[in-house]
């Protein structure tokens, strides 16, 4: 009679605590498929700007073929690309072009002026801040999930729901920090 | 321990505190009526009810009353400082992984900034005009992570009911102890059996609201630590808190504008004497945290 109560037990005990790790496992991935369309949306945001910066600019900056088409090429990869790790590299492509193409505005005092110029900069550099923190917030989920997935008892059940550790997105290293552009 | 540790035994502390707080309050009505002189039976049958009651009427309106007290208003996008902090608001949502706060503005030539909601999904923060403005990204950035890890961790939550309760104990206390001394002990002078029982309430309802009150600012002061530095691990940047609050300590006024029923809730107490470290303290000495935050 005994043992057969603590056999009972024991298996209540052991279906309880694979009931909670089901559970976090699952709201883990949840929140990490979040994360992931937050960066998403930010990414088409900012592709989305993109056109309108250019027919502000155009007008200005008529010599400086080479920096207005960097941008566009950058914003075509980032509309074409697939999978997280491309759309990521595509993201910091477009960094780099606009980065440069804000540099070389500073030699133009009529664009520095223009209210509509000053509105798209700031919701650009606004939108690259929000692509930086959710790819961040991407990371840190994913860390929180690999560390449940790949550590004891949490990796016993990750086995048997068939779930794997998922890849941290990679950020080139001189962007690690967020660029910070004075106001 | 790790950030993601603390924030959750934060929130199971949360839960501990609110009802030793409840408990507390009850406590204080049970004593008030034994010493009136009313059955326990009917101490209980009151106080309960009441403590309830008056904890479910601060919670509803803890979110207006703050803002009213503040005299706070929505941040008015068509102005570049304040579009910049609705920027500012949004980012730090995306790092937390939550919902995005509203962004208020608080009128003032004070650097402060304080959060309030009840849950995370209805939070507010605020930010004074003098913060938006002498205030740079970086530092601006680390204020609004600070206030982004209190709704995180719930600390709006535990600050809004405990000052209520706190409250609420003081003034039970205070009329409990003048109505003793005017009207000379209540009815039910039967015997001197239950003398002891008395004296005990009685020196119980004297010491609560100094018990409840300090109960409160040490949840406070070391919910400020957390939140510098849950705010610190969003921003990945402790130097920008770290100036902030150099900053603000640089600029304490001399009279205060700030309302004194919001001061626990700023990110510094607005209140100069908070400079230093004392358990009548809300905010643990600005210094300290400065030092905390560069040693991260």
């Amino acid at each position: 009679m005994i043992p057969l109560l603590m056999g009972i037990i024991l298996v209540v005990v052991v279906a309880l605590i694979f009931l909670s790790y089901y559970n976090r496992i699952i709201r883990l991935e949840n929140r990490i498929d979040n994360a992931w369309s937050q960066i998403d949306v930010q990414l088409r945001r900012r592709a989305d700007l993109i056109p309108n910066l250019m027919e502000t600019v155009k007008g200005y900056m008529k010599h400086e073929r080479s920096v207005l088409e960097n941008v566009t090429k950058a914003r075509a990869a980032i509309m074409k690309a697939k999978t997280p790790q491309e759309n990521i590299d595509a993201d910091n492509m477009l960094t780099g072009a606009l980065k440069s193409l804000f540099a070389v505005a500073e030699n133009y005092p009529d664009l520095k002026a223009n209210q509509n110029f000053l509105q798209l900069q700031d919701e650009l550099t606004h939108t690259e801040d929000k692509i930086s923190y959710a790819r961040q917030h991407y990371n840190d989920t994913v860390l929180k999930f690999n560390n449940v997935v790949e550590t004891f008892p949490g990796v016993i059940f990750a086995r048997m729901m068939g779930k794997q550790e998922r890849e941290m997105l990679k950020i080139p290293e001189e962007s690690r920090e967020v660029p910070k552009i004075a106001f | 321990m790790l950030v993601e540790d603390h924030i959750r035994k934060n929130k199971r502390d949360t839960v501990i505190i609110c009802m030793f707080m409840v408990i507390l309050l009850f406590a204080v009505i049970f004593s008030i009526g034994l010493v009136m002189g009313f059955p326990p039976f009917f101490a209980t049958a009151i106080g309960l009810p009441v403590a309830l009651l008056y904890i479910a009427v601060t919670y509803s309106f803890s979110v207006k009353s703050v803002i009213a007290a503040a005299k706070a208003r929505p941040a008015n996008p068509s102005r570049r400082e304040e579009k910049l902090l609705i920027y500012k608001v949004e980012e730090m949502a995306i790092a937390a992984g939550l919902p995005t706060p509203r962004a208020y503005v608080q009128d003032s030539s004070d650097i402060n900034a304080f959060a309030t909601g009840k849950r995370p999904e209805e939070a507010i923060i605020c930010v004074t005009t003098g913060a938006l403005r002498k205030l740079n990204t970086e530092e601006l950035e680390g204020v609004i992570g600070h206030e982004m890890s209190h709704i995180q961790n719930r600390d709006i939550l535990v600050a809004t009911v405990t000052v209520g309760i706190v409250g609420a104990i003081a003034l039970l206390a205070e009329i409990a102890l003048r109505a003793l001394f005017w009207g000379g002990g209540g009815r039910g002078k039967k015997g001197g059996e239950n003398i002891i029982l008395l004296v005990v309430a009685l020196i119980f309802i004297v010491l609560a609201p100094i018990f409840s009150r300090l109960t409160y600012l040490a949840i406070s002061r070391k919910r400020e630590y957390l939140a510098d530095a849950n705010g610190a691990y969003l921003t990945r940047n402790p130097e920008g808190l770290a100036r902030a609050l150099e900053k603000i300590k640089a600029d304490l006024p001399d009279d205060p504008k700030g309302s004194k029923t919001v001061a626990p809730l700023y990110i510094a107490n607005p209140f100069k004497r908070s400079l230093r470290d004392s358990i009548w303290a809300t905010h643990p000495p600005i210094d300290e945290r400065i030092k905390r935050l560069r040693s991260m």
